[in-house]
């Protein structure tokens, strides 16, 4: 895993940000942090000299450098402005570490976006709904630990430890070698870890994942389980999974865990042995005490940024993780924009003027492909201004394509389409959103019309509806019957509303009782007699009767289930 | 907070009940807290000791006299990281260990509320929330109880050692500890569950706003609102930005004020020794004692981080116990227990078993209400089935069907007549009332493993034996799926997550050959065509119909017309 991916500056310009004002602030806590040790050193040497029980005359460089008694209230001030700096350029790097995460992520988020409203909302293949949400929403959380445990930490690896390791080669070369040998043995030791434990996880990461699972499909089925009178038994299972995933766990931990032992061995010992050397020559009064000191302070702070690099290291492959699957997400859709040929709107838009009927729909020898299989065609109907069409046929059978390629999201591979620029439509799945029943049925209006709502409402039958009943995410709190006429509601009233001259609704009675299947029809024939041309997709026989005529398609191909699961 | 009301009284019960089931057992967790000890007081040990041993060489003692303190500088350098390692691997075992038994119980306290209590919940990633935070319990003995007790018990010992060298040097500590330390548990603390929850619901806002963005993205393009949408998009995510934003400005407040009062507490230090230096205490303690506040903070940064975590332990503690605890509302059957009174009244009937020549199955006036409701589901519904017998009842959307279904297989209480056999069936535990009576589900679930096991469990006891794979094999043929799962590679073929690789007519199969499997003597199918275009679903009713063996019965709810050449009783709901 990279420490750090440069697509992360491509697409999220926030990024740099972070990374100037961090490393600037890194460099601010760096001096405070020399400032720091050497006054504290300075102080300890100048109060501890006069009252050491050395033999006077073989001091050697034991007092060389030390400051007078006068200057101690210096020294001692010096450390604490050192300390107030330190705080304050620290936490000053944890606000921009998490003002550039909040930021990155927006940037992110609204690339993929932008991509994806560049392309049509019937994606054949990738990320579904579910998981394109959890990418852009909650995976995507996971750049906070990124931004505010790593980035950080790497900026002081990268500005503190250069400048702390210089600092204590020039004071005292012998524990800078020290430092200097033991430091790159934590990198090195981390690779290897992280490659062992890479090896570990790779063989065990599914069974893992299954073990962990296990629990959420029997919690998930419990019901089930419970009319097969299966519940005791699995209570005993899941006992028995959890162990063997512990076990599992915990030989992936054994390795894991290593890296940190390293990291806190590496830290500790290199402290151990410059304490030693440092101290060995101090007994013959070959060094003088306050650099001493000054060095021994400096060196666990060498040490904590590389440390917390490697204790962050997981909060940095799951972020980036995330933002890679944003990436992904981006790339995916600028590629397959830019195969696409012009803006589907446009194409359509020239098809239909250059046409004669120019309210109707018609489909003129269409055939439409997904995924490069031909689905449905080739077909040719029409719908007239003022006529009632529904179109029947074997599930399968593409009726769904064909309203598509009427919408502008599917492109036929041959024939044409022709529609009006504006088609009022409501499909298989209500696709009713968060908010008021107004705000769903005027969907799309700049000013919603609160009495056309209401008529749009009456119209299928739903005239004890509150309009100012507010639904809940993808409509929760209306029934699937409702929310189904509350959809077609939506399509009556952007009907009216923008002089739609045609309608084209796929199912719009399949959850309805037969009474509210009628006023349904009911409203879809006024409209027809209104001069619109309704096309509906149904195999109620109610909605054949209500029609002026019936369309039949015919299966396509056999469609094998295995295109669905290989896929 | 509201403090000693009754309800938070309730709740804190709650969760103590819910966290209880995730705490390992003291003698598992000593191993980790002494190790976790030692760790920590090798830290504040090493840089005292190393301190003290670059003093002392300066006085330029025979190299002899430092002996000790270079084998104990070495010692502690190597023990904080070994420590260290065993410390993880201990608290982790044992954290592990214990989540088997987190794990079951909380199953076990779920089984009686399902279906019912947590059929609100359904909604897959409610479900997986839940799970999630079952499992978070775990954080409560590894990250909050192991460093909250870990870093009182050595910045405890280490005031108290640093008081044997210099008492005024261990009040300045003591202080530093106290001031600082207390501003940044208030600073933590201020960051209150109820701010937690906010944080959550910004986050599932923007989640949802998301969701819906690709859910129902055909709406959106189709009625030119993929703008408005990606403004609610945004305005949820600047809600959550600024939320996460103080939280990230209290949180590194919190660091900063521990490393200031660190290095206050040295500088103090220092000056409330003077004094007393040379007069009882040596140079080397003195210097030692000067900088052991660093580590002394070091090891009480975690105390900070502890409380966070236990707030978020606790809201997760609070949601599972919304679902696990409590008293199980009257409308749930429990399934060990027997109405005594009915049993009583019934009890010479079981003696003789089933009554000759009475129905299978036969309801009068039975009523039925889903827990939380206002008003009953069903009520007066009368039905009567015998063997070899079907019966279909078809109701309108919201006419209680699915109550009824689960009133039948008693995971819902009912009121009225309701015999099996001639005998009550409140008299007999829900269980034995379930081996007579099976249900297809409205959407039966499929276990994300291959087809073996999805059917397997339906015939898999001591009393009935195991279904080999002929038997399953032939119950596959039976409902018409034999070819189907040849093609898909077989018993091995797997299901993939909730049977998402597999169509709602094939699920239906599936659960009516799990039913075919257990050998229920009366099958209720649930709208088995719920989500099935009509001429599938007629074509699927027959089918089911058709595969029900003879002398079973059938009763068959739905919301359609009956497909012609099915002779059945009709009952209108």
């Amino acid at each position: 895993m990279k420490p750090f991916d440069p697509r992360l500056l491509r697409y999220a310009r926030a990024a740099r940000g972070v990374l100037m004002i961090g490393a600037g602030l890194g460099l601010l806590r760096t001096c405070a942090v020399l400032a720091w040790s050497w006054c504290l050193a300075n102080a300890i040497t100048t109060v501890a000299l006069p009252a050491m029980a050395g033999i006077p005359g073989v001091r050697g460089r034991i007092d060389e450098g030390a400051y007078g008694s006068s200057q101690l209230t210096w020294l001692m001030l010096g450390a604490l402005g050192a300390v107030l700096v330190r705080s304050l350029a620290g936490w000053g790097m944890d606000v921009v570490a998490a003002r550039g995460a909040v930021r990155v992520k927006a940037q992110l988020r609204s690339a993929a976006l932008d991509a994806l409203d560049a392309r049509s909302p019937q994606r054949e293949s990738g990320p579904s709904d579910a998981e394109l949400a959890t990418s852009l929403g909650r995976g995507l959380d996971a750049l906070d630990g990124y931004f505010s445990g790593y980035i950080p930490q790497l900026l002081l690896t990268g500005v503190a430890t250069p400048i702390l390791i210089l600092a204590v080669l020039l004071s005292d070369p012998l524990s800078g070698l020290i430092v200097v040998v033991v430091f790159p043995i934590i990198p090195v030791f981390m690779i290897l870890i992280g490659l062992a434990t890479q090896a570990v996880q790779d063989r065990q990461w599914d069974q893992l994942q299954r073990l962990s699972s296990s629990f959420l499909d029997v919690v998930a089925g419990l019901a089930t389980l419970r009319i097969f009178g299966r519940q005791r038994r699995q209570v005993d299972r899941i006992a028995r999974e959890t162990d063997e995933y512990r076990s599992r766990t915990m030989g992936v931990l054994r390795v894991t865990f290593l890296s940190g032992f390293v990291l806190d061995l590496a830290g500790t010992f290199s402290i151990a042995l410059v304490a030693v050397t440092v101290g060995t020559r101090l007994v013959n009064g070959e060094f003088p005490l306050g650099l001493g000191l000054f060095v021994l302070l400096l060196l666990p702070e060498t040490f904590v940024p590389i440390r917390q690099v490697g204790s962050a290291f997981h909060a940095s492959t799951e972020g980036l993780a995330a933002a890679a699957r944003v990436f992904e997400v981006i790339e995916s859709a600028d590629a397959s924009r830019s195969r696409a040929s012009a803006p589907i709107a446009e194409e359509r838009a020239a098809d239909a003027a250059a046409s004669e009927p120019r309210s109707g729909l018609a489909f003129d020898d269409v055939s439409v492909a997904r995924g490069g299989r031909r689905v449905v065609g080739p077909i040719s109907f029409a719908v007239s201004p003022g006529e009632m069409v529904a179109m029947s046929g074997p599930s399968g059978a593409g009726k769904s394509t064909l309203i598509a390629t009427l919408l502008g999201f599917v492109e036929p591979i041959r024939g044409r389409v022709l529609a009006p620029d504006r088609i009022a439509w409501a499909g298989q799945r209500p696709g009713l959103l968060h908010g008021s029943i107004i705000e769903n049925v005027a969907l799309g209006a700049h000013a919603p019309d609160a009495a056309l709502v209401r008529r749009a409402l009456d119209a299928v039958g739903l005239e004890r509806l509150d309009v100012d009943v507010e639904l809940g995410v993808a409509g929760a709190g209306v029934s699937g019957g409702q929310a189904q006429r509350i959809a077609v509601a939506r399509a009556l009233y952007r009907a009216w509303d923008l002089e739609c001259a045609a309608l084209v609704l796929d199912e719009p009675s399949s959850a309805l009782d037969a009474e509210s299947e009628a006023v349904v029809c009911a409203a879809l024939r006024r409209e027809a007699d209104a001069g619109r041309a309704v096309l509906v997709v149904s195999h109620r026989e109610a909605v054949h009767r209500a029609a002026d005529r019936v369309v039949r398609i015919a299966a396509a191909l056999p469609e094998p289930m295995r295109a669905a699961v290989d896929a | 907070m509201m403090r000693g009301s009754p309800e938070s009284d309730i709740r804190v019960r709650h969760r103590r009940a819910v966290l209880e089931r995730a705490l390992p057992s003291r003698a598992r967790r000593a191993p980790g807290i002494v190790l976790g000890v030692l760790a920590d007081a090798s830290i504040v040990g090493l840089l005292g000791l190393s301190m003290w041993l670059i003093v002392r060489a300066g006085e330029q003692p025979p190299i002899l006299h430092l002996t000790f303190a270079i084998v104990g500088v070495r010692a502690l350098a190597i023990g904080r990281a070994a420590f260290r390692y065993a410390e993880r691997l201990m608290s982790h075992d044992a954290a592990l260990t214990q989540l088997a038994v987190l794990r079951s119980s909380t199953f076990a306290a779920l089984v009686p509320r399902v279906p019912g209590a947590l059929e609100a919940h359904r909604r897959g990633e409610v479900l997986a929330a839940f799970v999630d935070d079952v499992d978070q319990l775990q954080d409560e003995p590894l990250r909050v109880r192991q460093p909250l007790v870990v870093s009182a018990i050595v910045t405890g010992l280490s005031v108290v050692v640093v008081a044997l060298i210099s008492v005024p040097a261990a009040l300045v500590l003591l202080g530093a500890l106290v001031v600082g330390g207390g501003i940044a548990i208030a600073l933590a603390g201020r960051l209150s569950g109820a701010e937690d929850r906010e944080m959550s619901a910004a986050r599932a806002a923007v989640v949802d706003a998301l969701l819906e963005r690709f859910a129902a993205g055909e709406v959106l393009a189709a009625f030119g609102a993929i703008d408005a949408q990606r403004e609610r998009i945004a305005a949820a995510e600047r809600r959550l930005a600024t939320l996460q934003l103080r939280r990230a400005r209290s949180a590194g407040l919190t660091a900063a004020v521990l490393g200031g009062a660190a290095g206050l507490a040295s500088v103090l230090a220092i000056a409330v020794m003077l004094p007393g230096l040379g007069d009882g205490l040596t140079a080397p303690l003195f210097a030692a004692a000067a900088v052991v506040p660093a580590a002394v903070f070091e090891v009480f940064a975690q105390v900070p981080a502890a409380l966070a975590a236990r707030r978020s332990v606790q809201a997760s503690a609070d949601r599972v116990a919304e679902l696990t605890e409590g008293a199980l509302p009257p409308e749930l059957v429990v399934d060990d227990r027997v109405d005594g009174r009915a049993a009583e009244l019934a009890e010479e009937q079981r003696e003789s078993a089933a009554i000759p020549g009475a129905p299978l199955l036969e309801v009068h006036g039975l009523s039925a209400r889903y827990p939380g409701a206002s008003q009953d589901a069903i009520s007066g519904v009368d039905l009567v089935v015998r063997a070899g017998e079907t019966l279909v009842v078809r109701g309108a959307s919201g006419a209680g069907k699915s109550t009824l279904a689960l009133a039948l297989v008693r995971f819902l209480e009912s009121r009225g007549e309701y015999r099996l056999r001639g005998v009550d069936a409140r008299s007999m535990r829900a269980d034995e009332v379930r081996e007579i009576v099976g249900l297809c589900e409205q959407r039966p679930y499929l276990f994300d493993s291959d087809l073996r096991q999805n059917l397997k469990f339906a015939r898999d006891s001591e009393q009935r034996g195991t279904a080999s794979d002929d038997d399953l094999w032939a119950v596959l043929d039976r409902v018409g799926l034999a070819d189907w799962a040849l093609e898909r590679g077989g018993l091995d073929a797997r299901l993939g997550a909730d049977g998402s690789w597999i169509s709602g007519g094939q699920a239906q199969r599936i659960a009516l050959a799990r039913a075919i499997l257990a050998d229920f003597p009366v099958v209720v199918l649930d709208e088995p065509t719920a989500g099935v275009d009509r001429e599938l679903a007629d074509r699927l009713v027959v089918d089911l119909l058709g595969a029900v063996p003879e002398d079973r019965a059938v009763i068959l709810i739905t919301h359609t017309d009956l497909p012609a050449g099915i002779s059945a009783t009709l009952v209108e709901l």
